[in-house]
């Protein structure tokens, strides 16, 4: 009866697809910027690629718009792709124009898939799709000029990194570059200030100063920095908001839908940032045991980075050939930064279904230094050797011998 | 005599200074993590990229030569990491330090267009950058919107050019 209404909706869902969807097109291009210093009279010679990605015969024109149009000449201005054409390399040459003012000067290469039969549905595509690939030239100011961002990473550790990306734009280089941040309140109240290393900077070049800050100490909530980097005189202010909270990850939920044993499984996990900022490069690792206690499989799924208060899916897969029915335990980690999460779970594996079954929650700061610890040992046993063996024969043995001789 | 057994303790000198510098040398050889894959220098528009090590306790990835504000993402061995486009320079850590790579992810501006029966069209970003969509309709400049990645939208126009959004600034 359920299977019956599943299907109906299924044929339903695919007839509503038909009729709903009568064309794809897409196109695409590869870089989608690339940047120059100003180097006038000099010739710069760009490879790009225009993606063909849903395989069709497709029909292309390319052109330059923007303030450099004059000074960019392309390889190709129009051309036919076929479907078994699945990208095109295509050059565009930049010659440098004199007298730029200084800043930002940029153009567009514009590529233009005209209207055409979808191969999805062999209908006629109104739309007309285009991307561009951007082209921009950097001008060096007059003299000494910086620009800057502020990067917040953390909290980690109970500290809080304030990274400030500076980007020399002037044509002189930066002697002396270093900053301050001040940190303010939800109640705009400064509760502290803490200053940055000092660095050199030459002309174009992009360098990084760095501050941290022990909020072990403070109450969770929003804070605001204000940045203000000084470089030879000269000042520039950025700011940005930023939380401080309890960095955690907790897993909703594990589902392994579609299985048959010996195929791959598919995990798909669901977590849940709870914290008020990004976490980044998030992973699950899942280790599966066999009757004796030894790691039978490990998979992980890819890196994710997971919005604030949000929750997001993680998808690992599991080639279970050879694998018999039966009960397994297993053990997720999630794993981001230095933290990690830990929880112990059952599979029970049938002949066409996973079902997980959690047992216990465990969370742990800081899993590196694990791995490693065997090899510091060896090193450490190594290094004492042969300084052991180094002293014994200079400072003994080998004096030793001079006096008998 | 005296000669020959001063040429004794010289040799003596010789096999230890070059055992000690062979014995070190095959120490931080073994010690120091492996780094199979990526290559050095690759330059790539697949944002998922397999880091594969060994002897590692975290892989170190940062935006420039100096690490001055790395990224610490603790695996022991292999792991599938999603980057933004950029170029990265990383090492791994264990016990000893690796080689330091370099690693470029090309943005790739892409933009999916489904029309459906009743004239309207869905646009999905299919590219590993986000996107500005220009929306035209009757010639005219109607909106501009954003896509994340793999993000999509219904919208009503006829020209649709996707570019590559730069305002969420640089990889970190």
């Amino acid at each position: 009866m359920f299977l019956e209404e599943r299907m109906s909706k299924l044929f339903v869902s695919i007839v509503l697809f038909v009729f709903l969807i009568s064309g794809v097109f897409a196109l695409g291009v590869t870089p989608g910027r690339t940047t120059f210093d100003y180097e006038p009279g000099t010739q710069r010679k760009v490879d790009f690629s225009v993606v063909n990605s849903e395989k069709d015969d497709i029909n292309i024109v390319v052109l330059v718009q923007g303030e450099l149009n004059e000074s960019i000449s392309l390889s190709e201005v129009s051309f036919s792709m076929s479907s078994s054409e699945q990208s095109r390399n295509l050059r565009y040459i930049l010659d440098m124009p004199q007298n730029l003012a200084p800043g930002a000067h940029s153009s567009e290469i514009v590529i233009l898939q005209l209207p055409g039969r979808s191969s999805v549905s062999d209908a006629f595509v109104g739309g007309t799709v285009a991307v561009v690939t951007e082209v921009v030239v950097f001008v060096p100011y007059p003299g000494k000029y910086a620009e800057a961002g502020l990067n917040i990473i953390g909290p980690e550790n109970g500290k809080v990194t304030f990274v400030i990306p500076v980007t020399s734009r002037g044509d002189l280089d930066l002697v002396r570059v270093g900053g301050t941040i001040d940190i303010f309140s939800s109640l705009n109240e400064k509760i502290a200030t803490v200053s940055t290393n000092e660095i050199s900077i030459l002309s174009k070049e992009r360098k990084e100063i760095v501050a941290e800050w022990d909020a072990s100490s403070i109450q969770p909530g929003p804070y605001r920095a204000v940045a203000t980097v000084i470089y030879d005189e000269q000042v520039l202010k950025v700011e940005k908001e930023f939380n401080v909270g309890e960095r955690r990850l907790g897993l909703e939920g594990i589902e392994v839908n579609d299985f048959s044993l010996g195929e791959i499984a598919k995990f798909e996990i669901l977590v849940e940032n709870k914290w008020s900022q990004e976490i980044k490069g998030a992973y699950a690792e899942m280790q599966v045991f066999n009757s004796d206690g030894e790691i039978m499989a490990e998979f992980k799924s890819p890196t994710q980075d997971i919005p604030a208060l949000s929750k997001a899916l993680m998808i690992s897969f599991w080639d279970t050939e050879g694998v018999r029915k039966g009960t397994y335990d297993s053990t997720l980690f999630l794993r981001y930064g230095a933290s990690s999460e830990q929880q112990s779970l059952k599979l029970e594996i049938s002949e066409n279904d996973i079902n997980v079954v959690g047992v216990g929650y465990v969370i742990s700061e800081s899993s590196g230094g694990k791995s490693s610890g065997g090899l510091t040992t060896i090193l450490i046993a190594g290094i004492i050797i042969l300084v052991l063996v180094n002293l014994s024969w200079f400072l003994f043995f080998r004096r030793k011998l001079k006096h008998r001789q | 005599m005296k000669m020959v057994k001063n040429k004794h303790v010289v040799a003596i000198d010789f096999v230890i200074i070059a055992a000690t510098l062979v014995f070190a040398l095959v120490l931080v050889g073994y010690a120091r993590p492996l780094i199979i894959a990526p290559v050095d220098e690759l330059i790539t528009t697949n944002s998922s990229v397999l880091f594969e090590f060994e002897k590692g306790d975290f892989i170190l990835l940062d935006n420039n030569l100096d690490f001055s504000s790395p990224e610490k993402i603790y695996a022991e061995d292999n792991l599938i990491i999603n980057l933004k486009p950029g170029v990265y320079y990383w090492r791994v850590q264990g016990a000893l330090t690796s080689e330091i790579r370099q690693l470029t992810i090309q943005s790739e501006v892409e933009l999916k267009l489904k029309e459906f029966a009743d004239g309207k069209f869905k646009i999905v970003n299919a590219g590993n950058t986000n996107l500005n969509v220009d929306v035209y309709e009757n010639g005219e400049l109607n909106q501009t919107l954003t896509l994340g990645v793999e993000e999509e939208k219904e919208v009503s126009g006829k020209k649709f050019i996707a570019r590559e959004d730069v305002s969420g600034g640089e990889n970190e």
